[in-house]
This record gives structure tokens, C-alpha cells and sequence, in this order.
């Protein structure tokens, strides 16, 4: 198990993770990353509020950023055909 | 055995209840500390004793199986935990355990029904506390389906604010994470707009309150009912 950070890129910034979480992986982090953009993308809608986040930076421990999920990859690929 | 005079306990029902109830119920009260993380109910294990607080605060979850969790309720200072005894039940599905640490009493389940049958008062105000209990998680569910995550995060902050002294309330993402339901950056997210609002201050496993009746308007009635059925048929209320 490693430590994963998920910090939100946002506008005008970035909404740091605190605490981070336990992942087995990358991947599992990433996983977890769609899950959480799926839950904000849904808020937003529910609230008809713009979400503020628009991607996750999946950092380690040290700080080094090893990937972006933007949260357009959370969606269904219906949701964001263009007809 | 010694016990706590009645004008000494800060417990809610206990200072309310009259004379004969004390009396019902003081000389089984033992004194407790209730450290943070403490499972004072285990689901499906037998009831041993109930617990009245003087502070802290406790939380009943339910969960599945394969651990996804939700709070259905929590109480501090105004309650106790273990009430199902009362309904003549001797064990329940949830969990209830100390998610901000404390102090307050401990009595046995069979001290607690003795002193229910000798003092009807008694039976009666723990009753009334059972219902006003019962309309804190109809509520619960009312907020987890109709309420934003920021406007659920609201609510909660207020209830865990009203069995707090003071304006500072200890809780990580993680355990907010747990209590609402919600994935973790969904509770760093409400913070942030919570905060950018003004109506607290988020710090690394800390929250302060700074403006309770702004959060009160952002919970959007969903906080305050419960509370007031505790001030009508109980006593003071936080």
C-alpha cells in the first residue's frame, strides 16, 4: 500500500488533500479519483451549481505528481458526444 | 458505593429528571472516561451497559457487510447510548461508538431497567428522549436525499457545534468522509466552499464554527427540529 494524494485543480487554483489515502497502486488511485470526480460531477448537477474542480493531480508522498484525471474522464462517453 | 450528586452531572437527561428518578438512578452510575474510537455497542453483541455523557460525542452507524457506512445519528451531552434496552430489546444492527472524546457515566443494562421500573418519571423522560432521537435521524435521511453535500456537511457541523465546548470541533476528512457517506474529496471540496462562504474556518483535522446562524440559513431547515422537540419535551438544549 502507498500513500496517494488527490489534490482538485481548480480555476484559479488548487483545493489540496490534506490526508490523502491508502491505494494499493496507481491504478487503484485513479479508480478511486473517478470515483470521487463521478460524486462532485453529480453534486454539481443536483445543485445546479458549476462543480469548481475541473481535474485531480494524483501526487505520492514526496509531492511528485504522477497523473492528471481530468473529471471528463468520470463521464459515460454519451455524455460528452457532441450530436 | 459513592455516585455523582444530581446538581454535579452536566448530562442533559439527568439533570432534568426530579428526585425520585435520581434516586433511581444515581447509585448505579459509575464514572467513565470515553476515549475517541471507543465501540460502546457492537452490532448484534448484547446490550452491557448504557452510557450517559457529560461530554463528548457519540455516533451510531450502520453498515454493510463489506463496510460501506453510514451515521445514522449522534448525541453527547443530551443523551445516552444503549437506549434500546428501554424498548425491551438486547441488542441492535448498529454500532455505536465515541467520535469526540469525553466523559460521562456508565450504568448496566439491568441497573438501567431496575431503575426505569422503581421510577416512572424516569422511564418516561429517557422515552421522550428515544423519540426526539428517532426524529434526529428521520431528519438524517430527510437531509442525505433532498440536501446538498455542502448542505448535509452544514447540518452535521451544527449538530456535532451544539456537543462541543467552545467553537473548535476535532474531525479529519476522513471520519467526515465516513459519517456523510460521501468520497473524501467530496468533504474537502464542501469545506472549502463552506469556508469560502465564511461560515468556518478548516484547518488539518480541525474545524471552527465562525458563523452559526449562516450555517443554520445554508442548512436550509433541515437543522433545528430535533433540537427544539429535545427543548420542548426534555429541557435545555446545548
Amino acid at each position: 500500500m502507498s500513500r496517494f494524494y488527490l489534490h482538485q485543480q481548480i480555476a484559479n487554483g488548487v483545493i489540496e488533500d490534506p490526508d490523502g489515502t491508502e491505494a494499493v497502486d496507481l491504478a487503484a488511485a485513479k479508480h478511486e479519483a473517478i470515483l470521487a470526480a463521478r460524486q462532485l460531477l453529480a453534486n454539481a448537477i443536483l445543485t445546479g451549481v458549476a462543480p469548481l474542480g475541473t481535474a485531480f493531480q494524483i501526487t505520492n508522498e514526496a509531492g511528485q505528481m504522477l497523473l492528471k484525471v481530468p473529471f471528463r474522464d468520470a463521464l459515460p462517453a454519451r455524455f460528452i458526444s457532441t450530436d | 458505593m459513592p455516585h455523582p450528586t444530581q446538581s454535579f452531572v452536566r448530562n442533559g437527561l439527568l439533570s432534568v429528571i426530579d428526585a425520585a428518578a435520581y434516586a433511581a438512578i444515581g447509585p448505579h452510575l459509575e464514572p467513565v472516561d470515553l476515549p475517541k474510537g471507543t465501540v460502546l455497542i457492537e452490532a448484534g453483541e448484547p446490550f452491557t451497559h448504557a452510557h450517559f455523557f457529560n461530554s463528548g460525542i457519540g455516533s451510531i452507524v450502520v453498515s454493510t457487510a463489506d463496510s460501506r457506512r453510514v451515521e445514522a445519528g449522534i448525541f453527547g451531552r443530551e443523551g445516552l447510548s444503549g437506549f434500546g434496552c428501554l424498548l425491551g430489546v438486547d441488542q441492535c444492527p448498529q454500532t455505536t461508538m465515541v467520535q469526540v472524546e469525553g466523559e460521562g457515566y456508565r450504568v448496566s443494562i439491568d441497573g438501567l431497567r431496575a431503575a426505569c421500573q422503581e421510577a416512572a418519571s424516569l422511564r418516561e423522560t429517557l422515552l421522550r428522549y428515544v423519540h426526539v432521537f428517532i426524529s434526529q435521524t428521520s431528519y438524517t435521511s430527510l437531509s442525505n436525499v433532498n440536501q446538498s453535500v455542502e448542505g448535509r456537511l452544514a447540518r452535521w457541523l451544527l449538530m456535532c457545534h451544539d456537543r462541543v465546548t467552545g467553537d473548535d470541533i476535532a474531525l479529519t476528512h476522513e471520519f467526515l468522509s465516513i459519517m456523510l457517506a460521501v468520497q473524501r474529496p467530496s468533504v474537502t471540496t464542501a469545506l472549502h466552499m463552506i469556508e469560502g462562504y465564511g461560515f468556518i474556518k478548516a484547518r488539518r483535522g480541525h474545524i471552527t464554527i465562525l458563523d452559526r446562524d449562516a450555517l443554520i440559513d445554508f442548512a436550509d431547515g433541515m437543522y433545528g427540529t430535533p433540537e427544539a422537540e429535545y427543548r420542548r419535551l426534555i429541557g435545555p438544549f446545548s
